[in-house]
């Protein structure tokens, strides 16, 4: 790895939500400038002039060495080493498709979505391979809350690719006092895994609503591991990605917030609400929501065993109730705890 | 674009747009050439194991080519050439198990790694010599045409003497990009592999195209008689021997490959490593000899070459008819299916006469054979225009320096590259399904094939292809309805781009696709692999069905059905639906 070719390199991190944000600050102590794009154009303004994105990230100064831009010919006037896609998943497409153009071939692309895309099933990375004329593209997915990463609370990430180069330069330019990078070789496990724990928030957020201890949540988390396994392993995924940051980590992080959207949906769900009371009562729809419905019906068609994804899904169908969900996840017979059986 | 059955002085009428050049090739004429090309396949092997324990990779060698050796069967006649290999191999041996033991020093030993590459090296390199490569292209076509009138029924009468090969080959698909691309880069081709013949077959058409000839990988059976060994080591082929498994010879044969395309040298070699077996299209590539691509095509750009650029153009070729069908496939079930599989006898002739007899069989029976020259591609897989421009997703230009820049230079770099090649290597494969032509035969040998199967679920595959005769039976208009869905399901993917459809199937008619199809369905082996008696359809050989159907495999087509009430559309384009999924069972 040549250190000195990374700290003179450009980044661009296309987003500017919370995770493009703290991002952006963490590479940008590593490089010779990163360019943040932002759609609107007052934030980017806002962002330039007061050096914060308080919508987003409350109480973090932007790095000196971050500019906000809002406008593709003026993002491209120079051209960069590293791009970091930092949209939600349904947003990726169509601004892959605008960046192509401008794009030369030598540069690598991250992204930082959990999500796949809706209908094809494509995962994040793919439809990037299939918009962008670039070939080096790889993924960063791990327990990385936005909030606690604005206040540099130690965290680490996976950054994921069939190169390695792709994962070099990840951990060249994230690699710092407060934050560390794990690489992986195993695109589709890390990718899937980032997806398929939105779910398992879900079902979390229910637990806690029926206001179960641990004991319960426990159980839920290491049979929805096993869930992930199983489906990762259909995808073609290795089990062992699961076990990693990308996997449980991620899980645990997301389960544990009570602030997640997919925690509150289970919640109020739980609580006896429809689906369409707790959608229009949180003004967004929660990615776990889209998720659990094509993956339920993709691993049913495909045989793979998913039975709290399959009972998440009825819940959320109105088809049964949370207790009745629990009474036929407590009797299932097949008893052997093996984490991918 | 078909070849224009035309009659000239010569039977030889060649695509006429396009001016004959002599091309690369004709450098290795010169035995001065030759041994630099030598030459530098032993400094790069050289290079590539610097840093190697020198000793011990020569002792693996040794034992890696003495157990080889122990294996390897030679017959009188037919392999004079190989157990002349052999027996230079074994002297080799000795002298350097002799020479190692006095080595001590590091130095000395890497003499040796070096003797030895230069041993490979001289092995594997192919001459060329214009006189014979301009006797051979004379006189094939007319020994075909000979062979062909005499054949054929017509010579009885005195105008009927017009039977020419290009009449029976039915070249198709990009003739004039590839044309086009051979003037401003150095093609690479890769053809699929079903049959001993397709070797002469390729020859004999990248002349008609009107192309320079091509370095040629060839197998050893190719080598098998000592007059196709005299010639072929004359036109320009190289030989890569499958059996020799060391390291030390892989790096060699990729180091000549690398050094011939960097000459400009255009090439061709089948990706999938041998014959097909199971008589799909190949969906494994070996992909070490096809990372040579992107090696040279580095060593091109950082010579800033003028035309710097590597193009790799995939060929598809369909017969209805394969003779070492039985023997492939049998090879096959032999392998995947251990105890469950119980053989026939049957010999596999001499590999000249079966080629003599191919032909044959060809002339005397109207039967065609499809070659469809795919879309080019360029070293990373991307599709290539007129100009041999890479096009990137929504339209752009991609630029293949730039893909190959490592932190600000132009380098190779061994991870990324064979990741490259990974994805070159599966969108060969993608491409070999999309370019396949699929033959009337080929659908009433699938159709055939999953009727029966669908009525014996509970049979594992080695026990179905030995149902008793009456049990292989299906009535005729229960087939036609089968072959009604079939048919929606190849022209569906077709439409798709997935496949292309040849002229019986593009009419639609299902009589008269049905009619042709089990005509020509593995016409002239021992056994009819489809026949129509009375009512019913039914086959004499399942081994041989199960090969031709095979041909359809790979597209999920075998596998829809069970999906049918999905609800989620386009399940097998991101899945690698390829046979580890259990495909052809």
């Amino acid at each position: 790895m040549n250190k000195a070719f990374w700290s003179n390199a450009k980044v661009a991190v296309l987003g500017g939500g919370s995770f493009g944000t703290v991002l952006s600050n963490v590479i940008a102590q590593n490089c010779a400038g990163v360019s943040l794009y932002v759609r609107a154009e007052d934030q980017a303004r806002m962002m330039n002039s007061t050096r914060m994105n308080p919508n987003y990230v409350k109480d973090m100064v932007l790095d000196p060495k971050i500019r906000a831009v809002s406008e593709w010919e003026k993002l491209f006037e120079q051209s960069y080493e590293l791009i970091v896609f930092a949209f939600p998943s349904h947003a990726t497409r169509a601004q892959a498709k605008s960046i192509a153009p401008f794009l030369k071939g030598s540069e690598m692309i991250l992204h930082a979505t959990k999500g796949i895309e809706e209908k094809s099933l494509k995962r994040i990375s793919v439809v990037l391979r299939e918009e962008l004329p670039v070939l080096r593209i790889g993924a960063i997915s791990g327990p990385n809350l936005a909030g606690e990463m604005a206040k540099k609370e130690p965290a680490a990430t996976v950054v994921a690719s069939e190169f390695d180069e792709v994962i070099r330069a990840g951990e060249a330019l994230m690699n710092g006092p407060g934050f560390r990078v794990y690489g992986s070789q195993d695109v589709i496990g890390v990718e899937w895994g980032g997806t398929l724990k939105n779910i398992f928030a879900i079902a979390c957020g229910m637990l806690e609503c029926l206001g179960y201890g641990w004991n319960t949540r426990s159980l839920l988390l290491s049979r929805a591991l096993a869930e992930m396994v199983r489906f990762g392993v259909a995808m073609g995924a290795q089990a062992e990605t699961f076990l990693g940051l990308s996997g449980m980590g991620d899980l645990i992080a997301t389960c544990s917030s009570s602030q997640s959207r997919n925690f509150r949906v289970g919640y109020h769900l739980a609580k006896g609400e429809s689906l369409a009371e707790v959608l229009a009562e949180l003004g967004q729809v929660a990615e776990g929501v889209r998720t659990v419905k094509i993956v339920y019906e993709f691993a049913r068609d495909r045989h793979v065993e998913m039975p709290i994804t399959e009972t998440v899904y009825r819940i959320i169908q109105g088809e049964i109730t949370v207790n009745e969900a629990i009474t036929y996840l407590m009797a299932r017979t097949k008893v052997e705890d093996r984490w991918f059986d | 674009m078909q070849i224009d059955p035309r009659t000239g002085s010569h039977p030889g009428v060649r695509f006429d747009n396009h001016p004959a050049v002599q091309g690369e090739l004709y450098q290795l004429s010169k035995p001065e050439a030759r041994e630099s090309l030598i030459q530098e396949v032993v400094e790069r092997t050289a290079q590539d194991f610097k840093n190697a324990d020198s000793r011990l990779l020569l002792e693996e060698t040794l034992y890696q080519e003495r157990q080889r050796l122990k294996r390897s069967k030679t017959f009188f006649l037919t392999s004079m050439y190989i157990s002349a290999r052999n027996k230079r191999d074994r002297e080799f041996i000795q002298n350097t198990q002799a020479g190692l033991k006095q080595a001590v020093g590091e130095e000395e030993q890497k003499r040796w790694v070096k003797k030895y590459a230069e041993h490979f090296g001289k092995e594997i390199c192919g001459s060329f010599e214009p006189k014979m490569y301009d006797f051979a292209i004379f006189m094939v076509p007319w020994f075909f045409s000979w062979l062909l009138n005499a054949a054929s029924l017509k010579r009885f009468i005195p105008w009927g003497m017009v039977e020419t090969l290009q009449s029976r080959l039915r070249v198709v698909g990009e003739v004039n990009h590839l044309q086009k691309l051979s003037k401003s880069g150095t093609i690479l081709m890769v053809p699929t592999h079903l049959s001993n013949i397709d070797s002469f077959l390729i020859g004999y058409v990248i002349h008609l195209m009107n192309l320079p000839p091509f370095a040629y990988g060839a197998g050893l059976n190719l080598f098998s008689n000592p007059v196709l060994a005299f010639s072929m080591n004359r036109l320009g082929a190289y030989s890569v021997d499958r059996q020799k498994v060391s390291v030390l010879y892989k790096a060699a044969l990729k180091n000549y490959s690398i050094s011939i395309l960097k000459r400009g040298i255009h090439s061709i070699f089948f990706p999938g490593g041998g014959r097909s077996r199971t008589g799909a299209v190949e969906s494994h590539l070996k992909l070490g000899l096809l990372g040579t691509a992107v090696q040279a095509q580095i060593e091109r750009l950082k010579e800033n070459h003028p035309s710097p650029n590597i193009y790799v153009v995939p060929v598809v070729m369909s017969y209805h008819f394969v003779f070492e069908g039985s023997s492939l496939i049998e090879d096959y079930l032999e392998q995947s299916g251990k105890h469950r599989f119980v053989p026939n006898d049957s010999q596999e002739e001499f590999p000249f006469v079966n080629t003599l007899k191919f032909f044959w069989k060809l002339f005397s029976s109207r039967s065609e054979i499809w070659i469809n020259v795919g879309k080019p591609l360029d070293v990373f897989g991307n599709f290539v225009d007129q100009e041999g421009r890479s096009l990137g997703p929504n339209g752009t230009v991609i630029d293949p320096r730039q893909w190959l820049m490592t932190e600000g230079e132009l380098q190779t770099s061994a991870q990324r590259d064979r990741e490259y090649t990974l994805i070159l290597g599966n969108k060969i494969s993608e491409r070999f399904h999309a370019e396949n032509i699929v033959l009337s035969s080929h659908l009433v040998a699938f159709t055939l094939f999953q009727t029966l199967r669908k009525q014996y679920p509970h049979l594992d595959l080695f026990r179905f292809l030995r149902i008793s005769e009456a049990q292989r039976a299906v009535p005729l208009d229960k087939f036609y309805q089968e072959a009604e869905k079939a048919f929606a399901q190849v022209q569906e993917a077709a439409h798709q781009n997935r496949l292309i459809l040849s002229d019986p199937l593009r009419c639609g008619d299902i009589k008269l696709w049905v009619e042709d199809g089990v005509r020509q369905l593995g016409l002239f082996h021992a056994h009819k692999v489809a026949k129509i008696q009375a009512n019913v359809i039914t086959s004499d050989d399942m081994n041989l069905l199960y090969f031709y159907r095979n041909r359809l495999s790979g597209y999920g087509f075998g596998r829809l059905e069970r999906l049918e009430n999905s609800k989620i559309d386009k399940i097998g384009e991101f899945f690698g639906e390829k046979d580890e999924q259990g495909f052809l069972v």
